[in-house]
């Protein structure tokens, strides 16, 4: 950047506000000159001049915060008690805190709105689970009736049906977690700037949340499938 | 050598001494046996006997022939007497154990291992190939999969080259034939057959009974079956007619 009106831009954003070298970009009512791009991952998506950034906001020779970092982490501690000691009307923070208050969970009402999805998912998903292996009781009546002429008794069958139910939802699981990388590729291309971020505890507990839903919702079918009589069932159309 | 002379020929078994020469005749408990067995069905709000007094026997390694008008009560001696539909009076002896003073659980723990089914419509599991509702016969058994029983019985029946096609791509024959496999691999006391030839045609049905006395000729099973077709009884021992729910005869076939 060499003058006052210079910008750089990562690559993300670049991509997303469909912006390129030379181009001028309007941010905070200010026309900037699209100096560079650079890499994603340094911190920002938009770099300007501090002093120019500063006069916009009428904060000429202010700062709001610094950032300090220390040549070995293990000492951020010792750090911050002595600077605390020297500035005792300044706030300071360990980065991480600091980065914390920035995650999804410090959004006001999102942890609950999370936890209403998820409910609500389970609740649906029990219901499809339930009205699945319901239909494909009634369905295989017939065989139900069959593999009691074999001598498979009420344990054998209810735990056929779980088992077909989990067998179901494991592909589900696997198709979900296929497909929820599939969406975030396309928010992805759609938004590059968007951070969609599907880690293994969520793949892992949104797995045992499919499964307790799944044998939960075969459940009654299963039972109502080893209660069934034999006569009736081999004679049902 | 003695000779038991006043009893029933049908409660003894015939055998002969190493010599070939002298008959002898000992004491067989029938393998299956029912007194005075009632069972009634209902029809809208009416109950219907069914089964009226019922008195039948089967003695080891016969084969019997059921007979008689629909709706006569075949079938349901044929599912009282295997265990899947309870009698409201009488007993129902299968190799000496007593249906009717049994729970359900009990009732398929016996039918597993004493009885096996088969049935005019083959029930075979259509998602399942040959192979499958054949094997899975013998999991439910509890002993898992007996590969050299299970080759002894696909041989038997001829299904080798049909293993691994599912019931929609099998005819009816073959489809009778896996269910009769299903019904033997777990070498059952006895083979119910509810009408096993209603649905094929001639050809396939000579195929089936052929196969039935096969079965109950060289390896001794017992078998009741259920039929309306008077020439697939010409394969029977014995041949027990049924009229609104009671026997009316036992006649010798031939």
């Amino acid at each position: 950047m060499e003058g006052p009106d210079d910008l750089l831009v990562d690559d993300l954003a670049a991509e997303a506000k469909k912006i390129k070298v030379g181009d001028t970009f309007n941010l905070l009512n200010h026309d900037w000159r699209v100096a560079g791009i650079v890499e994603h991952g340094k911190g920002a998506r938009l770099f300007v001049p501090i002093l120019t950034l500063q006069d916009l906001g009428g904060a000429h020779d202010k700062a709001s915060i610094f950032l300090l970092k220390c040549t070995r982490p293990e000492h951020t501690e010792d750090v911050m008690s002595q600077m605390q000691t020297l500035l005792p009307n300044y706030k300071i923070h360990p980065l991480k805190d600091y980065l914390s208050l920035m995650t999804s969970t410090n959004v006001p009402g999102l942890n609950v709105f999370v936890n209403a999805m998820i409910a609500l998912a389970v609740c649906i998903g029990l219901l499809v689970i339930f009205l699945t292996m319901y239909t494909t009781v009634v369905e295989r009546t017939r065989d139900i009736g069959v593999l009691k002429s074999l001598g498979a008794n009420s344990p054998f069958i209810v735990r056929a049906i779980l088992l077909e139910s989990a067998a179901l939802c494991l592909g589900g699981i696997a198709a979900g977690v296929g497909l929820s990388y599939l969406v975030r590729a396309g928010f992805l291309r759609a938004f590059p700037t968007l951070s969609i971020l599907i880690t293994p505890e969520w793949i892992l507990r949104a797995g045992v949340i499919a499964m307790i839903g799944a044998v939960l919702g075969a459940s009654y079918p299963a039972w109502m499938a080893s209660r069934r009589d034999a006569v009736e069932a081999l004679t049902f159309d | 050598m003695a000779i038991a002379a006043t009893i029933s020929s049908a409660q003894f078994e015939e055998s002969r001494h190493s010599s070939g020469q002298e008959l002898v005749k000992k004491h067989v408990e029938p393998i299956l046996k029912t007194e005075n067995l009632w069972k009634p069905y209902r029809a809208r709000k009416v109950e219907v006997p069914a089964l009226r007094s019922v008195n039948f026997s089967v003695q080891p390694g016969e084969s019997v022939a059921v007979m008689g008008p629909s709706g006569c009560g075949k079938s349901t001696l044929l599912y009282t007497i295997g265990g899947l539909a309870s009698a409201t009076r009488g007993t129902v002896l299968v190799d000496g154990n007593d249906l009717a003073a049994m729970s359900d659980a009990e009732r398929t723990k016996l039918r597993r291992s004493k009885i096996g089914f088969v049935f005019q419509r083959f029930n075979l599991l259509p998602t399942m190939t040959a192979r499958g509702n054949i094997a899975i016969a013998q999991y439910i058994h509890g002993d898992g999969f007996d590969p050299h029983r299970f080759d002894v019985v696909t041989k038997l029946l001829g299904l080798e080259g049909r293993l691994n096609h599912k019931p929609s791509e099998m005819s009816g024959g073959e489809q009778q034939r896996v269910a009769i496999a299903r019904a033997i691999i777990n070498e059952p006391k006895i083979l119910l057959a509810d009408e096993p030839t209603g649905n094929l045609d001639t050809k396939n049905s000579d195929i089936v009974l052929q196969m039935l006395r096969q079965l109950n000729k060289e390896l001794g099973q017992t078998i009741v079956m259920i039929t309306h077709n008077p020439e697939a009884v010409t394969y029977f021992d014995r041949v027990v007619h049924m009229r609104d729910g009671i026997i009316v005869d036992g006649i010798p076939a031939d």
